[in-house]
């Protein structure tokens, strides 16, 4: 039973490690747009249009 | 419920919305959170902006209803809903889903206070009767 109890701990602690150094790793940046029609567009750093977006925004968050 | 009101509740409400605009149809600033008129207007321009920016990515078709741009310095959101449109600024990493729901509600709290357009009356219609009398 200590055992199993042990290896849980060890489990938790790794996956929050995992999330904690790697998940960082993702684009922090992103844009979102909907549509009238129900459809939606993630843009993301590199995808045309998005550096539009940002230039944008950065006017307004100055 | 006014612009102002619905907005100073909004910033009551939601301890992420660093500032935000209502504008109109046409696009005009119908009012602002905080004194600083020049920051309300740079943030008004920047949702019409973005709108335009968001509705090229497409070309044609669906208007655009939401625009979220997440950042590091922030984020800025732009709702449309009906003849009014929200824009707000966040600090970096904004809880994505509650910023759009306070916003919505601030619009929709705008537009439930705002009194119906006048229904225009139809002519009564001439009967055969009439048309004859007129003769």
């Amino acid at each position: 039973m200590r055992r199993l109890v042990r290896l849980a701990v060890l489990i938790a602690l790794a996956v929050w490690a995992w999330r904690f150094f790697l998940g960082r790793n993702e684009p922090l940046e992103r844009a979102t747009v909907a549509y009238e029609d129900g459809s939606a567009v993630v843009v993301e750093p590199g995808s045309p249009g998005f550096e539009r977006l940002a230039a944008t925004a950065r006017t307004a968050l100055r | 419920m006014d612009v102002a009101q619905a907005l100073a509740e909004l910033t009551e409400l939601s301890s992420q919305v660093r500032r935000a605009v209502v504008l109109d149809a046409e696009g005009a600033l119908v009012g602002s959170t905080g004194e600083d008129s020049g920051a309300a207007e740079s943030l008004a321009r920047a949702a019409r902006d973005l709108v335009e920016a968001a509705a090229d990515l497409r070309g044609s078709g669906s208007a655009v209803t939401r625009v979220e741009v997440e950042l590091e310095e922030g984020a800025v959101f732009v709702l449309r809903e009906g003849e009014r449109t929200i824009a707000a600024t966040t600090g970096p990493e904004p809880t994505a889903g509650l910023v759009a729901y306070d916003l919505r509600t601030c619009l929709k709290g705008i537009s439930e206070s705002e009194p119906e357009k006048p229904k225009r009356r139809r002519a009564p219609r001439k009967t055969k009767a009439d048309e004859g009398t007129g003769e």
